[in-house]
């Protein structure tokens, strides 16, 4: 009996296993760099920067300005090719095709890649035309189509509700916030695969950013989005990956969680929680 | 948890995580104060010192709560990340572990009064030397939280064992006297918690040690960690 006793009052040591950290391998590519570097005059803006970006995940982009983040954004979709001087080389592959590749036709890259601005660019023309727009630019549809394919983008950007009366009135009477989810809708409304958001929010409040990332969260399902934000309480909200960038070069890149609770790099860890570098 | 740490851009966020590493000691300072002093007060059998015990276990209690209050607003009010928030965590942890020593120690209080009131019997003679290790383990485990040193608080935690071994001891010891001694079974029974107090209170040191750890690392202290941390520079070194 004593000993039964002796031995009940022992204390259990249970020695758990070292937790991994979860870093939830993508399940497959959708954009991938290798070997990337980009010139412009004599700057050296991004240095030689291989990841791959998963498939309908939220990837986000972080780092002070000038770390080439808005850069990376720019050659996805090769926008800087319209800027003489300005010199990509490695490779972007979407789908395993390099996008760089001067073969790779532009308008099919746009097509599949589309961007929103930080600050809202609506066209000056009617709500309608400025998501029909972009549609003619690529397909010849009939009128009745049109009307459907420009609804179904309103919708998708969570849009519609507010602005099916008045299809006929200039996107420019929009509130800023509308006016970013009418750009999302005119994204969207190619049918892209991958969304590119260059600090989508930090021209809006508190409420029509809470909206823009609850739409950020609905996409993801369909579309494989890319989103450079200055606020990292964002970046940890809505993204599933996380890239940490610094003077052109990719410092570190993980699952979000795993950045923000226990980055594997000292620059990481001094950029996000407020430090001097 | 870092030594080599880089200081704040905005330098009252540093000042408050200071402010609450001060706070945190401060509050396992008098923890152990009051355990020091239920155990004179066990062998002196001086009522009144005890009862100062138990009195000033409200003074501990305030004390948790202002860490509490202190951590909701940084939480709400800086968002920190990371290393900070990991630290920030186990500060409200560690609060709570000391809080758990100070009930113990006045509950040690609270049962020498009661033995007080009964013929005094031999303190077990390990209870005094029980007290001490577990004294010593919540002194050094504060001492490397203050210092942010993770592999001084690993050592407080392998020390534990030392403490279960000598509390089965004194079980042993004292289970001797009751069969020896059936008048001495209330008594007895008394220094039996008291030990298991003593044995908790080394416990608690030991969750303070794995939240010094986890604030420095990320990670859960294990013996393997330890292991890892005497054969390498550290499991999870930053370049």
């Amino acid at each position: 009996m004593t000993e039964m006793l002796l031995d009940t009052s022992l204390p259990s040591a249970t020695l758990t296993e070292p937790e991994s950290v979860q870093t939830s391998s993508p399940a497959t590519t959708k954009l991938a760099t290798r070997g990337l570097n980009f010139h412009y005059r004599q700057a050296h803006a991004l240095k030689d920067i291989t990841l791959d970006i998963p498939t309908q995940q939220v990837t986000a982009i972080i780092g002070p300005s000038g770390c080439g983040k808005s850069t990376l954004l720019r050659v996805f979709n090769r926008i800087y090719a319209v800027y003489p001087g300005q010199v990509a080389t490695g490779e972007v592959l979407l789908d395993g095709e390099n996008v760089l590749d001067p073969a790779y036709p532009l308008q099919r890259l746009r097509a599949r890649v589309g961007m929103v601005f930080q600050k809202p660019v609506p066209f000056p023309m009617t709500i309608f035309e400025n998501v029909a727009w972009g549609i003619r630019h690529h397909e010849k549809l009939s009128k009745a189509d049109m009307a459907v394919r420009v609804e179904q983008a309103l919708r998708r950007a969570a849009l519609w509700d507010e602005v099916k009366d008045k299809l006929g009135h200039s996107a420019l009477g929009l509130s800023g916030g509308q006016q970013q989810r009418l750009c999302i809708a005119r994204g969207v409304a190619l049918h892209p695969e991958v969304l590119l958001l260059d600090e989508p929010t930090s021209a809006l409040d508190p409420i029509a950013t809470g909206r823009i990332e609850q739409l950020v969260d609905e996409l993801k399902q369909d579309y494989t989005i890319v989103i450079v934000t200055h606020n990292m309480q964002q970046a940890a909200r809505i993204s599933d990956r996380t890239a940490f960038m610094y003077l052109g070069e990719l410092i570190e890149y993980g699952a979000t969680e795993q950045i923000f609770t226990q980055p594997d790099k000292r620059q990481t860890e001094d950029y996000i929680s407020g430090r001097f570098g | 948890m870092n030594t080599e740490t880089h200081e704040h851009i905005v330098k009252s966020y540093d000042t408050e995580l200071a402010r609450l590493t001060g706070e945190i000691v401060s509050m396992g300072d008098f923890a152990g104060m009051q355990l020091t002093r239920a155990m004179q007060a066990l062998a002196t059998r001086d009522g009144i010192a005890a009862q100062r015990v138990i009195d000033n276990d409200d003074t501990l209690d305030a004390k948790e709560r202002q860490i509490s209050a202190d951590v909701l607003r940084l939480l709400a009010l800086r968002q920190p990340f990371a290393g900070d928030l990991r630290e920030v965590l186990a500060a409200l942890r560690i609060a709570a572990d000391i809080e758990r020593i100070g009930d113990y120690a006045a509950s040690v209080a609270k049962r020498s009064i009661v033995l007080n009131e009964s013929a005094p019997v031999p303190l077990a003679t390990g209870l005094p030397a029980l007290a001490t290790l577990a004294g010593d383990m919540l002194h050094d485990v504060l001492h490397a939280y203050e210092t942010r040193d993770a592999r001084a608080a690993a050592l407080v935690w392998e020390r534990d064992d030392k403490l279960d071994a000598r509390y089965t001891g004194l079980f042993r010891e004292l289970l001797t006297y009751m069969i020896e001694d059936p008048h001495s079974i209330s008594a007895c029974t008394h220094l039996l918690f008291i030990a298991k107090h003593l044995e908790r209170i080394g416990d608690h040191a030991t969750n303070i040690a794995e939240n010094i750890w986890f604030a420095a690392y990320g990670s859960t202290l294990t013996a393997k960690e330890i292991q890892r941390m005497r054969g390498v520079s550290h499991p999870t070194a930053r370049p």
